[in-house]
């Protein structure tokens, strides 16, 4: 396959880590011994529970910091693990000592509510291949701040079928704070994602409804991905829709290696290869790279040898949406070269300009009304196939409409397979 | 004059003599015969019949079988005696090219380690001894050198013995964690943390909860069923020599189930490689290697096909992961752009998670606190070895 484009989205590692490892240190020393007294008792008992829980069982978490050493698992099928409060039932793991995740889940019917996951070594709530999975004001944090040393995912299903994500919180993650992965049938509204590197991330599934959630202060706000070489892939059909993504301006600290230490600082919503999507009623605000970018996976540089993929993204609808700022730091060689040579920010839109064989522009990219200000150019077809020679900021091309997608719906009856 | 609070310690003395005298009677380990529970997880060991405590020795019973797999995955360095059991009349079958289990069968795995390498508190200074060696040696395959019939308590530690018990629903794990005396173990449902020292390096070796049992030994993952892992056909199509009784001669494993009477005849496939076994060429010992330790979850139905890393059995090189960059690896990428670049073990994430003890990077994420050496070797001289290149490198 021809490699249109070998230039990825360089950044600057260095002062990433060194600025990470210094917000590091005050709050660690701040935060030693504080927080309500912990309820021992429940901490022993809770891993038992779970290994012995009876579908329909409710497990409750007190109030209360209780700690644990050991990674929690279950694999119990309709288990619903509810607590006080997400900022009053914590499950921390601060002395975590085994267990590559906080708590893993391998189970249908499961519904976690009210409680929060903090400190895990590695990822805080996985979720591996559950039907109607519940995840409602659960927080996951890592409260040292971000740093590279923090776990990868916050809340991780994965290749799971009818999820819901709704008033949750996730601050931290040093990839993905909430990561929908080789799923169908996913709603995640309601929910905030901060100092992740990928705010929200919906890679490799079909039909996700993401709304109103506040993405701020991440890497990348919102990212809707399609990696090549997953047994789950042809991610398409997400609508983004009356969120706020604004200000994500967090250097990037994911370590090399992966997908999201591509992503550069500044990025608001990235759709990388995924098709049929509808982004609309958003707000998109001072994001330093660009409010969004739409791009085909050979932007990332990375071979793959994979003749199902489609590295490209189509059927990209952006309307409604309102735009302001950002564009002025772009942590993306090309797009800081782009930068110089017009003297002005980023435009608000940018698109690396892959057309896949057979296509036209408007196939890919159509841009409705949206409201735009803040004097940035409203859009550029970056033109990597020639080495971005002849970078294009006609959004004529693009002037098209496209069918709405239909809502998501978690009854699998109405949810239903194209 | 009666004084009722020296009367109560009184009785509370003889309680506590009672106790001690029961605990040091070793009734329930002689003569041993093995019982099925069907239904209760019986909180002693004892209780299973499946071994004799005489003196310092742990014996297997007679009505069980002893049996060494021909891979096993790498526990941190732990040596481990199997055993078999099948209830009168149980017997084996052959069945879509598996072993099936009569219900009732009671397979066993005792860790254990040299006397001078455990029992060390966990901040003690690093201590120096080199009577654990035999742990880490690469004995060939003959001779039987690496594995023990029965265990002597002079110089060896037992630290716990799990079982999987075939009942009506299917296999169930439990793991029994032995006291410090060694007279008994003690089921633990929710696990056990041991410190422990090995040749001067400080670890905890981690008894695995019973649901970390089964993400080992749930190998198809969506449908849930615990499987074994040793007492499988490829695992026991494996020549060995019993330290005394063979006359030296290597004898099959499955051939030992067939002198039992428990399996009509062994399965006719190939003996399978021993991937400590220097003079098979080095794909084939790799390819062992990484189906006992990474198999059983890098499967294509298992908990890590989410990877797309399939490591059970050779397909093809980018299912191995062959110049494949990481799906959701997080630090476990350690900087690195693909699971496998031919010709450089520096450059592949392979290594980098086998020679990773966090948590969140190591791999296999269960099973180990340190990294396994010579395994570790043997997938870099694999990898030096494979011919190619990755673009974009």
């Amino acid at each position: 396959m021809k490699m249109p484009c070998r230039s990825r989205f360089p950044r600057f590692p260095l002062p990433t880590r060194l600025a990470a490892r210094l917000a590091l240190v005050a709050p660690a020393l701040l935060l030693l011994g504080c927080g309500p007294a912990a309820d021992r008792d429940f901490a022993e008992r809770l891993p038992q529970m779970l290994i012995e829980a009876s579908p329909g069982d409710v497990i409750e978490v007190p109030a209360g910091v209780h700690r644990f050493r050991r990674g929690l698992s279950l694999t119990v099928d309709g288990v619903t693990l509810r607590g006080k409060g997400m900022d009053r039932s914590i499950l921390s793991f601060r002395d975590q000592a085994q267990g590559a995740e906080g708590l893993l889940v391998s189970a249908d019917d499961f519904t976690i509510e009210d409680l929060a996951i903090e400190d895990t070594v590695g990822d805080a709530l996985k979720i591996n291949d559950g039907d109607n999975i519940t995840v409602r004001r659960v927080r996951t944090e890592w409260t040292d701040g971000p740093s590279a040393d923090n776990g990868a995912y916050g809340i991780y299903p994965v290749q799971s079928r009818n999820v819901l994500i709704e008033g949750a919180v996730a601050i931290g993650a040093s990839d993905a704070g909430i990561y929908v992965g080789q799923s169908s049938r996913i709603i995640v509204r309601g929910s905030r994602a901060e100092f992740n590197v990928a705010g929200i991330e919906i890679e490799n599934s079909t039909f996700a409804d993401v709304h109103d959630n506040v993405a701020v202060n991440n890497t990348g706000g919102i990212l809707v991905f399609d990696l090549p070489n997953l047994p789950v892939q042809g991610g398409r059909n997400t609508r983004v829709f009356n969120n706020d993504i604004s200000g994500n301006n967090t250097p990037n600290f994911a370590p090399e290696g992966n997908i999201v230490a591509t992503v550069p600082a500044g990025s608001g919503l990235m759709v990388l290869a995924n098709d049929n999507i509808e982004v609309f009623g958003n707000r998109f605000a001072d994001n330093g790279t660009a409010n969004v970018i739409i791009v085909s996976y050979h932007i990332t540089g990375l071979a793959f040898d994979d003749e199902n993929y489609d590295a490209f993204p189509e059927a990209i609808h952006i309307h409604g949406n309102s735009f302001s700022g950002g564009g002025g730091v772009p942590d993306s060689e090309p797009l800081q070269a782009l930068r110089a040579a017009t003297g002005a920010a980023v435009p608000h839109i940018v698109w690396d300009g892959t057309v896949a064989p057979g296509r036209e522009a408007a196939d890919i990219l159509c841009l409705g009304d949206n409201d735009y200000s803040g004097g940035n150019g409203v859009f550029v077809n970056l033109d990597t196939p020639n080495g971005f020679a002849s970078p294009s900021f006609d959004p004529l091309p693009h002037g098209c409409a496209m069918a709405s997608l239909q809502a998501v719906s978690l009854d699998a009856e109405s949810g239903g397979e194209q | 004059m009666r004084n009722p609070a020296a009367s109560s310690s009184l009785s509370r003395l003889l309680l506590l003599t009672a106790a001690l005298l029961l605990a040091s009677c070793d009734g329930a380990w002689t003569a041993a015969e093995p019982v099925f529970y069907e239904r209760e997880n019986p909180r002693r060991l004892s209780e299973w019949g499946l071994f004799d405590l005489r003196g310092a020795e742990l014996v297997p019973a007679a009505a069980t079988e002893v049996f060494v797999p021909a891979n096993q995955l790498f526990s941190d360095y732990a040596l481990k005696l199997r055993t078999m059991w099948l209830p009168d009349g149980g017997r084996m079958e052959l069945r879509d090219g598996e072993y099936r289990f009569p219900l009732g069968a009671v397979l066993s795995k005792t860790f254990y380690y040299p006397v001078a390498a455990a029992a060390e508190p966990e901040h003690s200074p690093p201590t120096h001894s080199t009577a654990g060696e035999a742990l880490v040696s690469w004995a060939p395959p003959q001779g039987g050198s690496d594995s023990h019939e029965r265990i002597d308590l002079e110089d060896y530690r037992l630290l716990e013995t799990r079982l999987l018990v075939k009942r009506d629903a299917g296999w169930e794990a439990l793991a029994y964690v032995w006291d410090d005396e060694e007279r008994e173990a003690f089921l633990h449902l929710a696990g056990a943390d041991i410190p422990l020292s090995l040749h001067g390096t400080a670890f905890t070796y981690f008894v695995p909860d019973r649901n970390q049992c089964a993400a080992c030994h749930v190998t198809e993952h969506p449908d849930g069923a615990i499987r074994p892992l040793a007492a499988t056909v490829r695992q026991l199509q494996h020549r060995r020599a019993r330290a005394s009784g063979d006359s030296g001669v290597a004898i099959l494993e499955a051939e030992r189930l067939v002198a039992r009477g428990w399996l009509d005849a062994a399965p006719s496939g190939p003996v399978t490689v021993d991937y400590r076994d220097p003079t098979v060429p080095l794909a084939a010992r790799a390819a062992e290697y990484l189906n006992i330790n990474c198999g059983h979850c890098h499967n294509a139905q298992g908990a890590a096909d989410t990877s797309a890393l399939i490591l059970d059995d050779y397909t093809s090189p980018d299912a191995m992961g062959v110049c494949k960059p990481p799906v959701a690896a997080g630090g476990g990428s350690g900087g690195r752009q693909y699971n496998i670049v031919p010709g450089e073990p520096d450059r592949s994430i392979l290594i980098y998670r086998m020679e990773s003890s966090r948590l969140d990077e190591m791999m296999p994420e269960l099973g180990r606190s340190l990294p396994h050496r010579e395994g570790i070797r043997l997938i870099r001289d694999w990898i030096a070895a494979m011919p190619g290149s990755c673009s974009g490198l």
